[in-house]
């Protein structure tokens, strides 16, 4: 299990670096397409658990060179909105606060930019369900939870303002395969797996 | 330059899902019970008609006249048959004790049915005639064809999900049956939690039965419907029942289906270290 946690790490290291091996430090100084050095991009969106989950994320990207992007993207998200009360199970408060750092590539066009992000970072999560138990007394379970969080995140700009359209898709990798190899673990990733849309500012 | 460049990327991206693919498809590789026997058979329930596929992992070694093996039923066996017959093996051996036969119930009909207690729908309510199946049939054909620990001491059940609602709703209901009870992920919240109402109304009747009791979940099962009910029942068996041995555990980041295979792995070490 191990072996293979290295495996991945070690290709992704190799295919990042044979990435920029070649290239040249410079200023991003394209005019024939969107090329944009600093960028905030607040959006909101959902994980496609059934839709349930309210996200509220800001993504902030800097392009030190025209094919090297680094970006950190935070996100808070209202889980379980639409469940708050169930077979007399009381939610009293379900959410999670997201921050990850991460670098990757941008890919241009003249009127869209295509970005693939690798990420890392931290997972907060805090709930508490409350109920009655059969003798009438009262029941809770509070949940406060620290958690890696390591994904894979595309993001597309359309638009060649200084205001643009942005969308952007986040694939967890843990718990399944940074967690275990066991493909059961998966359901933990299906569960976050987040879209987003917005609108980005161009500050740069 | 440009192109050069790009086809680079292109090249690296398509490598890195290539290997990412190769990785997903090796973990969804089936586990396959290697280390012992594997019977099987059919059974049709008299109390509902339904012909379920049963499979018994012998262990390693089996050998009849060396002594009664305890058994340890299994629900969803489709699912983690070979899995937990392959831990059974491994943990017995860690702990230097006997190993049991891992006996598998595949799915008759829908687990929905078999599973819950009370009929809210057309595909619940199943398990009342499925409780009766498993008493009156499989556990009489076990003794017959294997020697196994007929006391109730020597049978255990372990069900995750709506089968660890089974394994809770058996628990409340036919206390002679089973002697120790592995629930994971019990969906205690089915009907307005009527598995807790059971408890209660049998709770004078059971209290008093010694078990070994092992409670197993998932943090990150946030779906609003988990977490209470289960501190409910643990608590409940915690404070009324002085003769039942009883362990908790919240497997760290894993949500439902994730945190199965942990839970199956340290229940069965809760069973073999403490029976």
């Amino acid at each position: 299990m191990n072996k293979r946690k290295f495996s991945i790490v070690f290709l992704l290291v190799l295919v990042y670096a044979t990435n920029f091996a070649q290239l040249k430090i410079r200023v991003v100084t394209d005019k024939h397409h969107t090329v944009r050095s600093f960028t905030i991009d607040p959006a909101i969106g959902f994980h496609t658990n059934f839709g349930s989950d309210f996200l509220l994320s800001t993504l902030v990207q800097w392009n030190p060179l025209k094919y090297l992007s680094l970006a950190s993207h935070s996100s808070f998200a209202f889980n379980n909105i639409f469940q708050r009360d169930f077979n007399g199970v009381k939610t009293n408060y379900n959410y999670s606060i997201l921050q990850k750092f991460g670098a990757g590539t941008t890919f241009y066009s003249r009127k869209s930019s295509n970005t693939f992000l690798l990420m890392a970072g931290m997972k907060y999560t805090s709930f508490k369900e409350t109920m009655k138990n059969p003798d009438n007394q009262p029941i809770k379970a509070a949940i406060n939870s620290f958690s890696p969080d390591y994904g894979l995140m595309y993001a597309l700009r359309k638009g060649v303002k200084n205001r643009f359209f942005t969308f952007r898709m986040y694939v967890p990798l843990y718990p399944w395969p940074m967690k275990g190899s066991d493909i059961s673990y998966a359901d933990g990733n299906l569960n976050n797996i987040a879209l987003e849309l917005g609108v980005g500012l161009k500050i740069k | 330059m440009m192109k050069t460049k790009t086809r680079l990327l292109l090249n690296s991206i398509a490598a890195l899902s290539t290997a990412m693919l190769l990785f997903t498809v090796s973990s969804c590789k089936k586990e396959v019970f290697s280390q012992g026997t594997v019977k099987s058979f059919s059974l049709q329930s008299a109390a509902n008609g339904v012909t379920y596929d049963i499979k018994v992992a012998l262990p390693s070694g089996y050998n009849p006249a060396a002594g009664k093996y305890a058994t340890i039923y299994l629900l969803d066996g489709e699912e983690i048959f070979d899995f937990t017959a392959n831990s059974c093996q491994e943990i017995a051996g860690k702990n230097g004790v006997a190993n049991a036969l891992v006996v598998s119930i595949g799915y008759g009909q829908d687990r929905s049915i078999d599973y819950t207690p009370t009929k809210i729908s057309n595909s619940t309510g199943g398990a009342p005639q499925f409780l009766d199946f498993i008493a009156s049939q499989l556990i009489p054909k076990m003794e017959q064809d294997y020697n196994v620990d007929t006391s109730r001491a020597g049978r255990v059940i372990l069900g995750h999900s709506y089968g660890g609602l089974f394994g809770a709703y058996t628990f409340c209901v036919n206390q002679k049956l089973f002697g120790h009870y592995l629930l994971l992920s019990p969906s205690l919240w089915f009907d307005n939690l009527v598995t807790l109402q059971l408890e209660k109304e049998n709770r004078a009747l059971n209290r008093i039965s010694p078990a070994l009791v092992f409670m197993g979940i998932g943090e990150a099962e946030n779906s609003g419907r988990m977490q209470a009910p289960f501190e409910s029942f643990y608590q409940s068996i915690r404070d009324q029942y002085p003769a039942v041995t009883l362990s908790k555990n919240r497997e760290k980041n894993l949500a439902h289906l994730g945190s199965r295979n942990p839970n199956i792995i340290k229940s069965l070490n809760f069973y073999f270290q403490n029976r």
